[in-house]
């Protein structure tokens, strides 16, 4: 089962999908790692871009190889 | 001929162990934190972190039920294959950590079937790095509550 009334929200393409799971996922590394808001705020940006880059690099990578 | 020199030897004392009443305290921050993301952190009056980790965890894992995710759970059939079997404990356990929400899905039959598309794979991924990300919080907290960290 699907929950409806949010599915009919949620259609995202591929790279709005791994856009918000990078977002998500390099703020909660950013604040268990860093302790002040500077920090946090350097930190979240350097992992959310890297979590970007890796991810369209990958894609490039494996382009010549579909399923 | 150069003389041998001996390197001065640092002492490095060890930091004072945690005594049995605020370890188990502790462990029971972690606890709360597993089952409600951000609870063991609000608890501690880490209010900025709580409420971050809260609002992530839950969000991932909502996004994770409403793009079709699957959720691992027993009993885990041994047809396909010693491999297989393994990836889907492992994942059941990595969804676990996602404490109540996985908990809230399962008795609303939420994320009981595989979608078989490709958004679908993407909401099983969210859910269970929402419970990776919550377990790796809940261990934050303890660690906050022992000294071991601010």
């Amino acid at each position: 089962m699907r929950v409806a009334w949010l599915a009919a929200v949620v259609e995202l393409n591929h790279f709005q999908a791994m856009t918000l799971f990078a977002f998500f996922t390099s703020l909660v590394f950013a604040f268990l790692s860093k302790p002040t808001g500077r920090e946090r705020a350097r930190y979240f940006i350097k992992v959310f871009l890297l979590f970007l880059l890796v991810g369209v690099g990958l894609g490039w990578l494996m382009f010549p190889f579909p399923r | 001929m150069v003389e041998e020199t001996e390197s001065p030897k640092t002492v490095v004392e060890e930091p004072p162990r945690p005594a049995a009443g605020v370890l188990g305290r502790s462990w029971l921050y972690a606890v709360l934190g597993w089952l409600v993301p951000g609870l063991g952190h609000l608890l501690l009056r880490k209010f900025d972190r709580a409420v971050v980790f809260f609002f992530s965890i839950v969000t991932m894992a909502g996004l994770g039920l409403a793009m079709g995710g699957k959720l691992y759970a027993p009993p885990f059939s041994a047809a396909t294959g010693a491999f297989l079997t393994l990836l889907h404990v492992l994942s059941f356990l990595g969804d676990l950590g996602a404490g109540v929400i996985y908990f809230a899905a399962q008795l609303a039959s939420l994320g009981g079937e595989y979608m078989g598309e490709s958004l679908g794979d993407y909401g099983t991924v969210f859910f269970l790095c929402a419970g990776l990300l919550n377990l790796l919080i809940a261990l934050d907290a303890h660690d906050i509550a022992s000294g071991k960290k601010q």
